[in-house]
This record gives C-alpha cells, structure tokens and sequence, in this order.
C-alpha cells in the first residue's frame, strides 16, 4: 500500500469514481468523480485532532462488519493509505443538522470544510486496467437454514478475519459476537453461495478452501482445548504449498467433515449444526459456539454498469469477460482495457498478483510504441450520395459519426451551396457496421465488407 | 474481376478432418470462377502452412488469399500476416470458420462438407472484390489507469510504474487496499497482509 502512495509515477484518487469514459485504446477519456470528503487532504496533516474529538463515537465501523465503533470523521481504518480523515455525511451532526462543528474549531490546519462538493474530473489517458475485485455473496437472503442472519454467531469468514485480525475489534482475540465470550467449539461451513446451483452460484470461489483451513488452524493454535470442524464438499487444495497447508491445518487439529450442513438452531446459548458424515454414511450433530460460512465471491457491485460504460461485457454470473479463457486471460474485448485480479472471476492472492503483472505487462507493450496501427475496416462516406440524413449519427454505438457541413460549386443556373454530409471519425469507429442498415443511399460502407461484397456472397450461396 | 485466388483448408488435426472431407472442399475450390490454386493441409497456422500460403503467393501469382480454417478470432492476424510476408496486401485475405461454425457443431460428414464447400465458395466470391487496406496509426497518450485499489490494482499499479509510465489508481473507498487489508494472516505462508 505504501509502495503505490509513494511512487512518483502514481498518482491516487480515492473515494472517486469512474463516471464516463469515450474514447479508444492509447486515447481514452475518463470523467472521474471525486466525492466530497469535507476534509482538505492537501492542508490535512492527518493528526487525528477531530476524530479524537467528534462526539458523534457510536456509528457501527463498516470495515469491521459493525464489531466496533467509529466516529463520524474517520478514517477507513487506523492504517489508510493516504492516512486523512473525512466524514460520513450521512451521520455529520454538522452536515445533518447544522449543530456541533467541533471538528472545524479543533482542526489546527482549517483543513475542515463543511460546503465540500464533488469534483468532476477528466482524464486523458492511454490504456485501463480493471481491478475492481469482488464482493461477499449474500448469504443472509439465500440461506433460511443458516437462519438469515439471525443467529449473531453465524459469521462469514471475512468477519472471522476482522476478529482475529490484529487491527481489528478485538485486537486479534476470537470472540462471540452476541456475548464476548470466547467461543471453544467453531464450526466452518464451506461453499455457502459456490457450488450451488439453487441458492447460489454454480462455480467454485477457490479460495475458501484454503482460508478455511488457515482459519481452522488458527482457532487450533489460538484457544486453548478448542474444537475446529470443517463441513466440506471437496477439498480443493491446487497450489503451489497449499496441500501440504491443509496438512499442517490437519496436523493442528482441525476435523474435516464430508458433508453439507442441513440446518443451524439455536439451543441455550450454543448451535446446533445438522448435517452427515457422507464418508461414514451417517447423519450428525454438532454442538458450536461459533459457526464460520466461507461464502461465495461475487462480482464486484456496479461492475457490469461500469463495463457497459466502457464498452465491454461481462460474462453469466457478472464476471468480466476476458478476450480469451486460456490465450487472452487478461484482455477484454475493448482494445486496450485489461483485467487484473478477481473482477475477471475468482482467484487467491497468488493468481490475483501474477495475473495484475500480466496486465501490467500489456500496458508497458502498448506503452513501449510511438503510435498505434489502427484497424482499417471501418466505415466510410461516398459523399456523392449521402443525403446528409442523419439518421446513421445516433446508432453508432462508438459516437464515430457526424454531419459536416461541405460546400458545392453548384450549376444548372445555381451558385455554390453548402449541405451537410456524414463523416466518419476512423480512429473512434470500431467497423461493427450498425450505421448501414440506417444508410438510405448506400452512402455508408463498410470497408472489407463493403455492400457489393456481401451481396456476391449471398449470389454465390443462393444462386 | 479476374483475379487469381488462392485456397488453404486447414484440417486442424482431426478438428475439422474428422467431420469435414477437407481434400474434397480443396478440389471443389479449384472448379470456383477466379480460383487457380487449391490445397489441403494439416496445420495451416504452422510454420509449414504458413510456409504453404507464402510460397503458393509467389508461384502461383496469388492476388487473393482464402484460408477455411478455424475462426477469425483465433488466427485472422495469422494469415494476414502470412499474407502480407507472402506479398500481398495484408487485407487480400478472406478467412472462412469451417470448425467453430461447422465440424464441430455436427457429426454429419456430408452435410458438413457440403456446407465447407458452400462457406468457402461464398468467401471466394466476396475475396474476388476485396481491396487492399491501408492502416492508419493514431498517437498514444502514456499514461494508465488502474480502476481499483485492491491488491490486483496495487501491484498493476506498481508495475506499470516501476516500468517508468505514469498511472492514476481510482478507488471508490477512501483509502487503497481493498479487501486485502480486511485479512489477517495470509495462506500458505501466514504473513501479514499489510
């Protein structure tokens, strides 16, 4: 994180988004919106001064899935990169009801601006990499036997990272949720949401296999007399050190259980976990304190609209389509957009690195040329017959078409004249031929696949 | 119209061989107006099969180029340029799709080949009107953006950068590392994720 904010060559623009982008490959244009964080991160020295002393403390922290507190002006946790504050304007007593504003009087740089709006930026860049990763499936409006979320002990395994996480809630220390207590039994549930045709989704998230055995192993190593259970489909173990891992997770302890997980009850304060032995051909129960869900990956929220935006698809489950599963895993079908990590689909930490340095490499290729060859079937004008219509500007999905204004000698007793004509830009059109059919007067032609072409090709098929 | 028009089918091992009688598709070739020169081949995307194309250019005075082989996506600029160090003009090559779009959606060897025949009599027709193309080059604007402050947009990032170019990440929360700096220890090694 902190190698990114210090190199020269990059430059950081957080709490922004990606609202439009034109253009095409060594030429785009991205409007960025910057939202507004009320907080002037050139002047802010990052002190700490207003979090310290913002009476609003009580706001569930989202980072750590609502296990601790933050304040309304806060960082998003104590080591962000870059290390400002800004604040939550939905819960500002300033900004919501124009009371407090101890932040302002405190702040000793007047770094704090309350009428803080967002900036819209434009952008000129030459290639996009996309690396918007991915979210945690919804486990709570698909799974009833797991009990929607009502079971506050019934955890997803990002949560169980926040509580065993040094910087998290607990400073590392395992805890239940619901009473503080530290829980002895843990269960771990795999495939919640993968693998799952009916609730779920039908691929495999790849990584849960191997988190859960980090996970099982840590509870074996960090509690003292604990138990690990792990409730599996498969164990799926494809990496370099990953089966000899799983090892060290069984070695510890952990005990991995064939078979899926039919219902999760309450009884006193513990859970009780249905479910079979498919190896022992039995059915089970198991009694935890803490049940763990490795919950499926999903894309990334916004992901499919931001890919509309820039003009490229996504696949059946929302991923971002690569050019090519094996050949192009990390090109799109938009010339000088790359894919990097898991907004392609997903993957651990290894593949996500090799496969950002793969995106890092096209970009440095493209970079390495002084200009771009570019494709030349594209479209073109006879002006000689174009009636100046129009009607072909607003199919072209590429904004490659407009209407000039030419001028004509004219004669027959008339003087010269100017009328509009289409002109096509050829660097914008991409030779999909959508304006065509628009074309009245055959004015518009495809080059490559001009309407003679296609017309001798059907000849020859029909006649 | 009278151009000399060269035809490769490709049998891509046994992926088009196996459904398409491929030596058949060739000697109809040669029965089409403007074809003078028809072959079959094994692998026309191997160094042979391009050695194949760009000697049959030369001896054959070729003006045209078609190659019945697999589709567009997977070897268009194959042939063109194979077509282009042959001789001719990058875009005098017609490609037609006999596997994706033919042996490997039937088992029915007649039919198929029948339908290769017709794929390819169509490309020859549309070939014989072909004009050359010339590429136009635009200028490139150095500078990347990386959408995304997670891990994956980090190290993109970083590369880029150290490969001395100037990139801009865009991330929508207020600090870069994503999902990464929620973890605590890391499989297999059990490092920090900082």
């Amino acid at each position: 994180m902190v190698a990114a904010a210090q190199h020269p060559n990059i430059e950081l623009m957080t709490y922004s988004e990606v609202t439009q982008v034109s253009g095409y490959i060594g030429n785009f244009k991205v409007t960025v919106k910057q939202k507004p964080k009320y907080v002037d991160w050139d002047a802010c020295t990052g002190c700490g001064t207003c979090m310290e002393k913002c009476p609003t403390k009580k706001l569930a922290d989202e980072f750590d899935f609502g296990m601790g507190k933050r304040t309304a002006i806060h960082k998003l946790f104590p080591q962000a990169v870059p290390g400002k504050p800004y604040i939550d304007a939905e819960n500002c007593l300033k900004l919501t009801k124009d009371k407090c504003g101890i932040c302002e009087k405190v702040c000793p740089t007047d770094s704090i601006n309350f009428k803080d709006m967002a900036v819209f930026k434009e952008i000129e860049i030459g290639a996009i990499v996309m690396a918007t990763g991915y979210d945690q499936f919804d486990w709570k409006s698909a799974y009833g036997e797991y009990g929607y979320g009502k079971y506050p002990d019934v955890i997803s395994g990002l949560e169980f990272e926040r509580l065993i996480s040094a910087g998290g809630p607990t400073g590392g220390k395992i805890i239940r949720p619901s009473d503080g207590s530290e829980p002895k039994n843990i269960a771990f549930i795999k495939c919640v949401g993968s693998r799952d045709d009916t609730k779920g989704k039908s691929y495999c998230s790849r990584a849960c296999c191997m988190y859960t055995a980090k996970h099982a192993y840590q509870v074996k190593t960090k509690i003292e007399d604990s138990e690990a259970y792990v409730f599996y489909m498969d164990v799926r173990t494809a990496g370099k050190n990953y089966e000899e891992f799983y090892q060290r997770a069984l070695n510890a302890g952990a005990k991995y259980i064939r078979g899926r997980v039919s219902k999760i009850y309450p009884q006193g304060n513990k859970l009780i976990l249905k479910s079979e032995d498919t190896l022992l051909g039995r059915q089970l129960e198991v009694e935890a304190d803490m049940v763990v869900l490795a919950t499926a990956m999903v894309p990334s929220t916004g992901a499919a609209e931001l890919a509309k935006k820039i003009g490229f698809s996504v696949d059946k489950d929302g991923w971002f389509q690569e050019a090519h599963p094996k050949l192009q895993p990390v090109e799109t079908f938009a010339a000088g957009v790359y894919l990097a990590g898991t907004c392609q689909g997903p993957k651990d930490i290894p593949d996500t690195v090799a496969q950002a340095s793969g995106a890092a490499v096209k970009v440095l290729g493209l970079f390495s040329k002084t200009e771009l060859a570019t494709e030349p079937m594209t479209s073109e004008v006879d002006i000689s017959k174009c009636s100046g219509c129009g009607l072909c500007v607003p199919i072209c999905p590429y904004n490659a078409l407009s209407l000039v204004e030419i001028k004509e000698r004219g004669g027959h007793g008339h003087g010269p004249f100017t009328r509009q004509v289409a002109e096509v830009n050829s660097s914008l059109c991409q030779g999909c031929g959508a304006c065509l059919p628009a074309c009245r007067t055959l004015a518009l032609n495809l080059k490559g696949f001009s309407n003679d072409q296609l017309v001798a090709e059907v000849d020859a098929l029909c006649l | 119209m009278k151009k000399r028009v060269g035809v490769f089918v490709c049998e891509c091992g046994t992926n088009i061989a196996a459904t398409v009688d491929t030596e058949r598709v060739a000697e109809y070739a040669k029965t089409l107006p403007g074809v003078v020169y028809a072959t079959n081949y094994k692998y026309m995307c191997s160094d042979p099969g391009q050695e194949l194309i760009r000697n049959a250019i030369q001896e054959q005075n070729l003006e045209q180029v078609v190659v019945a082989s697999c589709s567009p996506r997977m070897h268009e600029n194959t042939f063109r340029k194979a077509t282009a160090t042959g001789g001719l003009n990058a875009y005098m090559m017609e490609m037609v799709n006999i596997r994706e779009q033919n042996s490997w959606v039937t088992h029915d060897r007649e039919q198929a080949t029948r339908k290769a025949q017709s794929l390819v009599r169509m490309a020859v027709a549309k070939a014989l009107r072909n004009r050359p193309l010339q590429a136009a080059t635009v200028p490139i604007t150095k500078k990347a953006m990386v959408i995304g402050g997670g891990i994956a947009g980090m190290q993109a990032a970083l590369d880029i950068a150290e490969g001395g170019q100037q990139v801009v990440i865009v991330e929508r929360e207020a600090s870069i590392g994503g999902k990464m700096t929620q973890l605590d220890k890391t499989f297999p090694t059990m490092d920090c994720a900082a």
